[in-house]
């Protein structure tokens, strides 16, 4: 412990750097703006500007495309409360309260107190971090690939039984992206697959095509689709002097902006949409607590500070299995693995020994980067929101320029142009079979590894399967795989048994 | 339905290309094991929720009546998204042999439209404008070796 402070204080050193700074800065408001974009979320945002960072060094592209990660949740708070879309999954729920507290002039209190929970969640997940981090990787050194390809197996599965509506639908996405993973060259045997005797496919699918086009194209074509007249939406500006909560908004968001912080924290931990599950979690939680639930939907202020907090908590600790065993649990930390290797780090257990510098200092950076996005949203709010008022019918437009531009500048290739076109082709169409394009993207980036590691398992014990039930890591991380996909059935069952019974057990939807 | 469909046909596409490949034995799977298991195990997945679609079919379309407005514009939508991804597509084939910056401009000028910008000099302008900013940032600052085509 006092060696990780000592480390992080080291890592502060490196963050604070003029240049480390400016880059954070950067992200930060690059990120805003991306959460703020429609058709824009966090995952096509840090796809596309992956490249900008080729020309850095490993730490400060981290820092970059961090700063990215959190800012764009900060953004996509912004747009929820002000015009009642969310701009990424995490901030579906802001809208309920948010929005309402906007309609009734309060969009300044909403906004900053969405900005102070952040900070302080933020502020709390650093030092969960600190204390979590090192000896998870310890024991994480004892993995072997029976334990990775089981803990991959574990994560697909809670994955697919957190998104979406449909534990099978989800899974059969899982398992598309698994096969568009095999793609390229055997990572076993050097064998090509698939490729139909093209050099272009031999490197395997474009992972940044993927990511830009399901999210950044597919968005971008929902909203194509809708008929002019409904595409744009009234925005209502806050003024700056109506900006700041009063004593009694502070005082009743307190206790939700720990208990978001806590909840978020360990929902980062577990696999899935991390930001989402705490999200949801928070307000559920917070509607349950309250004296006055039935505010709850008119604009409590409760009802942004907890989840609002849950989702930067959980942004931020949902690095800590990405840094430590080397598994994106979801989709965002998925493309930053992808960044990563393209400049040359491989998380995993041996990271925080081998380079702590970049560790600790990505650390460091989350929390500037906290204080920078407290800064800049706070005054800066009413500039961003006049971003929204820009007609959609010219930034739609826009942003296809932008995917079409930053996608050419990842390989210098119009071969990947045509790739992203087509999974945004992909994405249009599974959005309209309401299918979720996360596990998707992940079995696509932990594709490779899950086959490494189940087919080294193999091979170390001659083709005995017993060996993923011997293991007592594995064994344990299977048998609770086991119980997310069967516990489903039995709750369906017990429906299906029990026809009386009510559904009024989930938490309100906006909407 | 269309989902299942496509999602058994894909596996049963995968698990059949695998077979190509050497499937090894199970003390040493082959290149083709893994995706012959994946394709096998979306076939399997996709019969099973095309089944239980079926089952549960007549509530389903009952409370899709009552509960999806946008269904009646589908149509409109599907047209609107061809038109748009047209459009998109004749720009990029058009990257080469224009180049960046007018390939830009006329992606621009075609989405505007298509999107619905009534006067056609706010289209023009927009376009320009945007063809010269992108050209300015992206191929002088950034100096991505975007195409130049004949034009610049």
């Amino acid at each position: 412990m006092v060696e990780s402070l000592q480390y992080l204080a080291e890592g502060f050193a490196v963050a604070m750097t003029a240049q480390n700074l400016l880059y954070c800065l950067i992200g930060a408001i690059v990120g805003t703006l991306v959460g703020v974009l429609p058709g824009l979320g966090p995952i096509a945002g840090i796809a596309l500007l992956i490249p900008a960072t080729f020309g850095l060094n490993a730490t400060s592209a981290l820092i970059m495309l961090a700063g990215i990660y959190y800012g764009a949740m900060y953004g996509g708070s912004t747009t929820s409360i002000l015009i009642n879309v969310p701009g990424e999954t995490a901030s579906v729920i802001t809208c309920i309260d948010g929005y309402q507290m906007a309609q009734q002039g309060r969009a300044g209190p909403a906004l900053a107190i969405a900005a102070i929970g952040s900070f302080i969640a933020g502020t709390v997940a650093i030092f969960g971090l600190v204390l979590i981090a090192p000896p998870l990787a310890r024991a994480a050194l004892a993995f072997g690939p029976p334990e990775f390809a089981a803990l991959m197996v574990f994560a697909f599965v809670v994955l697919s039984n957190v998104t979406g509506k449909s534990l099978v639908e989800a899974l059969m996405m899982a398992i598309t992206g698994l096969i568009l993973g095999t793609i390229g060259m055997d990572p076993v045997t050097g064998n090509e697959r698939f490729t139909f005797s093209s050099p272009y496919l031999l490197g395997g699918i474009e992972f940044v095509a993927v990511a830009i086009g399901v999210f950044g194209l597919g968005e971008i074509l929902v909203n194509a689709a809708k008929p002019p007249a409904q595409l744009e939406q009234r925005v209502l500006v806050p003024h700056l002097r109506d900006l700041y909560p009063t004593l009694q908004d502070l005082k009743r968001s307190i206790g939700a902006i720990l208990r978001g912080t806590g909840i978020g924290f360990f929902a980062g931990l577990i696999p899935g949409p991390a930001p989402v599950i705490a999200t949801y979690a928070s307000y559920a939680m917070e509607k349950r607590l309250s004296r006055h639930p039935e505010e709850f939907g008119k604009g409590a202020i409760e009802g942004v500070a907890g989840p609002e907090s849950a989702n930067n908590a959980a942004t931020q600790s949902a690095f800590i299995p990405l840094f430590v065993i080397g598994i994106p649990f979801g989709p965002v930390p998925a493309i930053l693995l992808g960044a990563l290797l393209i400049h040359g780090v491989t998380p995993g257990p041996l990271l925080i020994s081998d380079s702590p510098q970049l560790f600790w200092a990505v650390v460091a950076s989350m929390y500037i980067g906290n204080f920078i996005l407290l800064l800049l949203n706070l005054p800066f709010v009413p500039l961003f929101a006049n971003i929204l008022r820009v007609p959609k019918k010219v930034l739609l437009p826009l942003i296809m320029l932008f995917c079409v531009t930053g996608m050419f500048s990842v390989n210098n290739s119009l071969l990947d142009i045509w790739m992203m076109l087509g999974f945004g082709v992909l994405g249009y169409v599974l959005r309209g079979w309401a299918y979720e394009g996360a596990p998707l993207l992940l079995g696509l980036v932990l594709g490779p590894k899950l086959e490494v590691a189940f087919r080294q398992s193999v091979m170390i014990s001659h083709g005995d399967f017993g060996i993923f039930i011997e293991r007592p890591v594995s064994l344990t991380l299977l048998l609770l795989t086991l119980g997310f996909l069967v516990f489903p059935l039995l709750k369906r069952a017990w429906e299906l048994l029990r026809p009386t019974a009510g559904d009024g057990a989930t938490p309100g939807s906006p909407q | 339905m269309g989902a299942a469909i496509s999602m058994f046909v894909f596996g049963a596409i995968t698990a059949v290309l695998s077979l190509q490949l050497p499937l090894g034995a199970l003390r040493m799977p082959g290149s083709g094991f893994f995706p012959f298991t994946l394709g096998l195990a979306l076939m399997a997945l996709a019969a099973g929720h095309g089944i239980q679609l079926h089952l549960a079919r007549p509530k389903a379309t009952a409370r899709q009546d009552s509960a999806s407005p946008a269904a009646p514009e589908g149509k409109g939508a599907t047209r609107r998204v061809a038109l748009f991804v047209a459009g998109v597509i004749a720009a990029v084939a058009l990257l080469q042999p224009l180049g960046y910056t007018l390939s830009s401009f006329l992606l621009m000028l075609a989405l505007l439209q298509i999107l619905g910008i009534r006067r056609w000099y706010s289209s023009l302008a927009i376009a320009l404008g945007s063809a010269v900013v992108c050209h300015i940032v992206f191929v002088r600052l950034l100096q991505i070796p975007l195409p130049s085509g004949w034009v610049f």
